[in-house]
C-alpha cells in the first residue's frame, strides 16, 4: 500500500511539504496567464470590461468633466432631444443627459454584479468546501439542500423576491446568489474531493493541520482556479438577469438609473425616441458580450482540458 | 507464384501539424497473398497503424501523397469514396485495439455485427440478423441469439473483442485487418482471441494483417512478418528466420529486449538505448543510426534502401547488407 | 429497480415543493405587513370592513395555519380561489397555461430543430468560416437580453411597419381583439415572441450539439462504422447524432420549468397572456393564493422536467442504470 509518495510524505518537512504542495505550483499561474494573454479576444474583452469598470468608478468625474449633467436633474424643457452637441446621446422624457445615465447606470449594473458574484461564490465556497471536507452526513444534508435550491424555478423566484421586498443594490444582490450559489457549491465540492485524495492533503494532516487551517490555507488555493472560471463565466449572466429584474421594475427603482430600468417605458418612445431604446440595451449587450467571452478565455487559459 | 491479394508499392502518407509535416509513412512497400497471414511489427508511433489505416483510406486527418495500394486489380488510392465504401467493411475489414470503446453504445451488438450485411448486400432486417447470430455463434459467443440483443456495455472485453471480429467476418472479407487486437486485453483472453484469428484464417481462408508491439503474437501467428521503423519498413521475410537471424540491427534489439524461452543461455535482456526518433525532424541518413550498437559512419549519411539479405530476407541496413553478422555484446 | 428510483425521486420531489411553497408564503407573509390584497379596488372600505376581509381570506391567521390549510386543499384538488377577482385559482391556471405551452413548445419545437443541423455543420465543418460565423452569432445569442431583443423587434416589425405602410406584424396578445382568433391570426401573434424564446435556446444548444458531436466524432467506434463502408451521412447521423444527443435531452429537460419561468419576461414584453405574466401580475397585488398555486405548478414542473430528463437518458443510453 506504501507507494514512493507515501514514502516521501514521511521524510518530508513540514514546512516544505506546506509551501512546496500548498497551492497549485507557481508555474501553474505563469502558464495561465501566459494562455491568456495570447488570446487577443480574450484579452480585448477583458480590457473591454477594465475600461468599464473605471468609467463605472469614476463616473462623479465623468459626468462633470465630460457631459457636464447630473444622472438626476431634470430639464423639462430639453425632453426628448435628440442625440447632439449639448446631449451626445440625447435626453429622456424628463430632458435627463442619457449619456450621463448611462455612466451611472453602468455603475449600479457592474457594481451589482461583482457584488453577486462575490456573495455566491463566499456562500457557494463555503458550504462546498464543508460538504467535501467533512463528507458524510454534513455532506448529505448539505448537498440536498443545494439540490432544492437549484430545483426552485430560478428567475420566477427572482421575480417573486424582488417583487416582495423591493430591493436596494445590496439585496438585489442577494436575491441573484441566492441561487447562483447552489452551483458554485457543488463545484467546490467535486473539486475538493479530488483534492483530498492527493497525498499532499494527507501529508499535512499527518503533521497535525486543523480542519480550519486545512481549508483554507491548502484546499481554497487548489479550488481557486475553479472559482476564478466560475465567476468570469457568472458576470455576463448576473447582468442579464438583473436587467430584466430592472425592466420589469422590479430591482434599482428610478430615479437611480441602471440599464435595465432606462428601458422600462421603451415602449412609449418607439415612435419618436428609439434611440432612447437603442443606448441601454446595446450597453448590457456588448457588457455581457465581452463578459462572456473573457469569461471563456479564462476557462480556456486555467482548464485548457475544458477547451471546445 | 500467386498473385498477391493487395499490394501496397512506396506509399507514402503525411500529417501536417503545428510543429512541421509527420511523414507517418514514408515509402512503405508489401505484399499480402492470399489466405496468409502477415505480421506487422514495430514501436507505437512507427506508422504500423497509419499503413492499415491508408490501405482503407481512413487515414484522416492525415493525406497520402505517394504511392499505390493495388487490391484485387485496382488501386484503392485513385479509387473514389463512393468506391472506397464497397471496398470497406465487404472486401476488406478492420479490428481494432480496444474493443471497449470500438462499438457504438448505443445500439444493440447484433445489430451492429448485422449492419455491413444490411450496408453491403442490401439485406433485410430479418435475414441479416440471422446471418450475424450465426457469426456470433462461430465466433465463440454462446447463446448468441441471446446476447445479439445486449449492448456491447454488456459483454467483456474479449467478448466485445469477439463481437468486432465477428462483424468483420460477417460479409467474408478477403482481407481482415486486426490493428493490435489483443492489446488491451487480459493475458488469458489474449490468448484466446489469437486462437480465434488463427482460427478464422484456416477457417474462412481470410488473409489476415495482424499488426502489433509483441513479437511474441508474431512468432505464433504469421508465417511473414515486416519489422517497421519510423515510418519505414527496415526488415521483411519469414517470420522463423526473422526470429533465428535477425538482418536489421532495430529487430535484433527487439529481439533482446523480450524474454525468450528458447534462449540458448541465460543473457541478461536489454532494452534499446534512447528515444523513437521525432517523425517531423528524422536523422539524416538511417533513421535508427543514433540508437543503434553497429553503426559505421556511412550510416548518419546515406539512408539504406531494403535490399535482399540473406537467401530470404530483405533489410535496410548498410551493415547486414555488407555481409556482416549481427552479433551482441 | 426503475420503480424504486422513481419512487426515490418522486419522495425528494415532495420535500422540494413543500420547500418552495413554504417559502414562497413566508417571503408573502413577512413583506406584506397588514396589507390585504383587494384592498386598492375599493376605495370606500371601512377599517372594520377590511378586518373582516383579512378574516375571511384567512391572513389573520399565523402563516404556518395558513399553508396547513393549503396544503390541505391541494391534496383534495383544491387549489382555492384568487383574493383579487375570487375566481378559482385553477380556472386561472387552466385560462393561461394553454397560451404559455403554445408559446414555449412553439419556440422549444423550433429551437431544436435549428439548432440540432446548425451544431452538427458546426462540428463536421468545425474550424471553417461557417463554423466561425455559427459560433459568432451564437456567442452574441448568449449576450442579448431578451426583453431588448423584443423591443427591438417591435421596434422594426411592428412600429418601423406600420409607419411605413407595410404589413407588420402584432406586437402585443396572443391574438387580435376584434375579429381575431383564428388560426393565421394567432399565429401572426406567435412569431415576434417565438422569434426571441427560440433564438436564445437555439444559441444554447446548437453550442451544445457542436461540441458534443465534436468529441462523438473523435471516438473509436465512429471509426469502426467508417470502417465498415459507411457513408459520410450514415456515420454522422445514425452513429454519432444519437449519441450526441443524448446530453441535449437533460438540457431540454431542464428547460421545462422554462414553460412557467424561461417565458415570462418575453410573455411581458409581448403582452402574452401565459402563466408567466400572471403570476408576475398576481404577485404585484399580494393575491396570495394565485401565487402559491403558480408556484405550485412552476415547481412541479422543474422537478418534472429534471425526473424526465434522467428517465429519457436511461431509453437513449443503454448504459444507464437506476439504482
Amino acid at each position: 500500500m506504501i507507494g514512493p509518495s507515501r514514502v516521501a510524505e514521511l521524510d518530508m518537512p513540514g514546512a516544505a511539504v506546506e509551501t512546496a504542495a500548498g497551492r497549485p505550483a507557481q508555474s501553474y499561474w505563469n502558464e495561465s496567464w501566459e494562455r491568456l494573454r495570447h488570446n487577443p479576444i480574450g484579452m480585448a474583452a477583458g480590457v473591454l470590461i477594465l475600461i468599464f469598470a473605471v468609467i463605472a468608478i469614476l463616473a462623479p468625474l465623468f459626468s462633470a468633466v465630460l457631459t457636464h449633467f447630473q444622472p438626476q436633474s431634470i430639464d423639462l424643457a430639453a425632453t426628448f432631444r435628440p442625440p447632439g452637441s449639448t446631449h451626445m446621446l440625447g435626453t429622456d422624457e424628463l430632458g435627463r443627459d442619457t449619456l450621463t445615465r448611462l455612466i451611472w447606470g453602468g455603475r449600479v449594473t457592474l457594481g451589482i454584479a461583482f457584488l453577486t458574484v462575490g456573495m455566491a461564490l463566499t456562500v457557494g465556497t463555503t458550504f462546498g468546501m464543508a460538504a467535501g471536507y467533512y463528507g458524510g452526513w454534513i455532506d448529505d444534508v448539505l448537498m440536498r439542500f443545494v439540490d432544492t435550491v437549484l430545483a426552485i424555478p430560478a428567475i420566477f423566484l427572482f421575480i417573486l423576491m424582488s417583487i416582495l421586498i423591493h430591493p436596494n443594490a445590496i439585496s438585489l444582490a442577494a436575491i441573484i446568489a441566492s441561487v447562483g450559489w447552489g452551483n458554485v457549491a457543488r463545484l467546490v465540492r467535486g473539486e475538493v474531493l479530488s483534492v483530498k485524495q492527493r497525498d499532499f492533503i494527507l501529508a499535512t494532516r499527518s503533521i497535525g493541520a486543523r480542519d480550519f487551517r486545512m481549508m483554507f490555507r491548502h484546499l481554497l488555493p487548489n479550488v481557486l482556479p475553479v472559482l476564478i472560471v466560475a465567476a468570469s463565466l457568472g458576470v455576463g449572466q448576473i447582468i442579464l438577469i438583473e436587467a430584466a429584474l430592472d425592466f420589469l421594475g422590479l430591482g434599482i427603482q428610478p430615479p437611480t438609473s441602471s440599464w435595465g430600468n432606462m428601458l422600462t417605458n421603451a415602449e412609449s418612445y418607439f415612435y419618436h425616441s428609439a434611440w432612447l431604446v437603442y443606448f441601454p440595451g446595446i450597453m448590457i449587450f456588448v457588457t455581457v458580450l465581452a463578459s462572456n467571452i473573457f469569461g471563456n478565455a479564462i476557462r480556456d487559459a486555467f482548464d485548457p482540458r475544458l477547451k471546445t | 507464384m500467386t498473385q498477391p491479394l493487395l499490394e501496397v508499392n512506396d506509399l507514402h502518407t503525411v500529417f501536417k501539424t503545428k510543429d512541421g509535416v509527420v511523414k507517418a509513412v514514408d515509402g512503405v512497400s508489401f505484399e499480402l497473398n492470399p489466405g496468409e497471414t502477415l505480421g506487422i511489427v514495430g514501436e507505437s508511433g512507427c506508422g504500423k497503424s497509419v499503413t492499415a489505416l491508408s490501405i482503407m483510406r481512413l487515414q484522416r486527418p492525415g493525406r497520402i501523397v505517394g504511392g499505390s495500394v493495388v487490391f484485387k486489380g485496382h488501386d484503392l488510392t485513385k479509387n473514389t469514396e463512393e468506391e472506397m465504401r464497397e471496398v470497406r467493411g465487404k472486401e476488406i475489414a478492420m479490428i481494432f485495439q480496444d474493443p471497449m470503446t470500438s462499438l457504438n453504445p448505443v445500439y444493440r451488438t447484433g445489430w451492429q455485427v448485422a449492419e455491413p450485411l444490411r450496408l453491403h448486400h442490401g439485406w433485410d432486417a430479418k435475414r441479416s440478423m440471422v446471418s450475424a447470430i450465426n457469426m456470433l455463434g462461430r465466433v465463440g459467443i454462446p447463446s448468441a441469439a441471446d446476447r445479439a440483443r445486449d449492448y456491447p456495455h454488456q459483454f467483456s472485453g474479449g467478448m466485445r473483442q469477439r463481437v468486432m471480429i465477428a462483424m468483420g467476418l460477417t460479409t467474408t472479407p478477403a482481407v481482415l485487418i486486426a490493428d493490435e487486437p489483443t492489446t488491451a486485453l487480459d493475458v488469458t483472453i489474449q490468448a484466446q482471441i489469437l486462437d480465434l484469428l488463427r482460427h478464422v484464417n484456416r477457417e474462412f481462408g481470410t488473409a489476415t494483417m495482424l499488426i502489433t508491439h509483441n513479437l511474441g503474437v508474431v512468432a505464433g501467428m504469421c508465417q511473414r512478418v515486416i519489422v517497421m521503423y519510423a515510418g519505414r519498413i527496415v526488415e521483411a521475410g519469414p517470420t522463423t528466420d526473422v526470429f533465428a537471424h535477425p538482418k536489421h540491427p532495430y529487430t535484433w534489439s527487439l529481439l533482446r529486449s523480450i524474454p525468450r524461452l528458447d534462449a540458448e543461455r541465460h543473457e541478461p535482456l536489454k532494452p534499446i538505448e534512447g528515444l523513437p526518433p521525432n517523425l517531423i525532424d528524422l536523422p539524416e541518413g538511417c533513421a535508427f543510426h543514433p540508437r543503434c550498437s553497429f553503426r559505421v559512419e556511412r550510416c548518419s549519411r546515406d539512408t539504406p534502401r531494403l535490399q535482399p539479405v540473406g537467401d530470404t530476407q530483405r533489410a535496410a541496413c548498410w551493415v547486414t547488407q555488407s555481409g556482416v553478422e549481427l552479433k551482441g555484446a | 429497480m426503475l420503480a424504486k428510483y422513481v419512487a426515490r425521486r418522486f419522495l425528494a420531489s415532495i420535500v422540494v415543493v413543500l420547500g418552495v411553497t413554504a417559502l414562497t408564503l413566508a417571503l408573502m407573509k413577512t413583506t406584506s405587513g397588514s396589507y390585504v390584497p383587494g384592498i386598492d379596488l375599493n376605495p370606500a372600505l371601512r377599517p372594520e370592513d377590511i378586518a373582516r376581509l383579512r378574516a375571511d381570506l384567512g391572513l389573520d391567521r399565523p402563516g404556518w395555519q395558513w399553508y396547513a390549510t393549503w396544503i390541505w386543499g391541494v391534496l383534495h384538488g383544491d387549489f382555492g380561489h384568487s383574493m383579487i377577482d375570487g375566481s378559482t385559482v385553477w380556472s386561472h391556471v387552466a385560462d393561461r397555461l394553454p397560451n404559455t405551452i403554445e408559446l414555449t413548445g412553439t419556440a422549444i419545437l423550433i429551437g431544436v430543430l435549428i439548432a440540432i443541423p446548425v451544431g452538427v455543420i458546426g462540428a463536421l465543418r468545425h474550424g471553417t468560416k461557417t463554423d466561425h460565423t455559427m459560433t459568432v452569432v451564437s456567442v452574441a445569442g448568449f449576450a442579448v437580453p431578451q426583453f431588448w431583443m423584443g423591443l427591438i423587434l417591435i421596434l422594426v416589425f411592428s412600429v418601423t411597419l406600420e409607419q411605413h405602410g407595410l404589413p407588420w406584424l402584432p406586437s402585443s396578445g396572443a391574438y387580435s381583439a376584434v375579429n381575431g382568433g383564428d388560426f393565421f391570426d394567432r399565429l401572426e401573434h406567435l412569431v415576434l415572441p417565438a422569434t426571441v424564446l427560440s433564438f436564445f435556446y437555439i444559441s444554447t444548444w446548437s453550442r451544445f450539439i457542436r461540441s458534443s458531436m465534436l468529441e462523438v466524432l473523435s471516438q473509436d467506434y465512429i471509426r469502426t462504422a467508417r470502417a465498415k463502408g459507411m457513408s459520410e451521412r450514415r456515420v454522422v447521423y445514425l452513429h454519432g447524432l444519437r449519441n450526441a444527443l443524448i446530453p441535449l435531452i437533460t438540457l431540454i429537460g431542464l428547460e421545462l420549468p422554462g414553460l412557467v419561468s424561461g417565458g415570462l419576461v418575453v410573455e411581458v414584453v409581448f403582452g402574452w397572456p401565459g402563466i408567466g405574466k400572471l403570476a408576475f401580475e398576481r404577485a404585484l397585488q399580494y393575491d396570495y393564493t394565485t401565487v402559491m398555486g403558480v408556484t405550485f405548478f412552476a415547481t412541479l414542473l422543474v422537478v418534472a422536467g429534471n425526473l424526465l430528463a434522467d428517465l429519457l437518458y436511461g431509453v437513449l443510453d443503454p448504459r444507464i442504470r437506476y439504482g
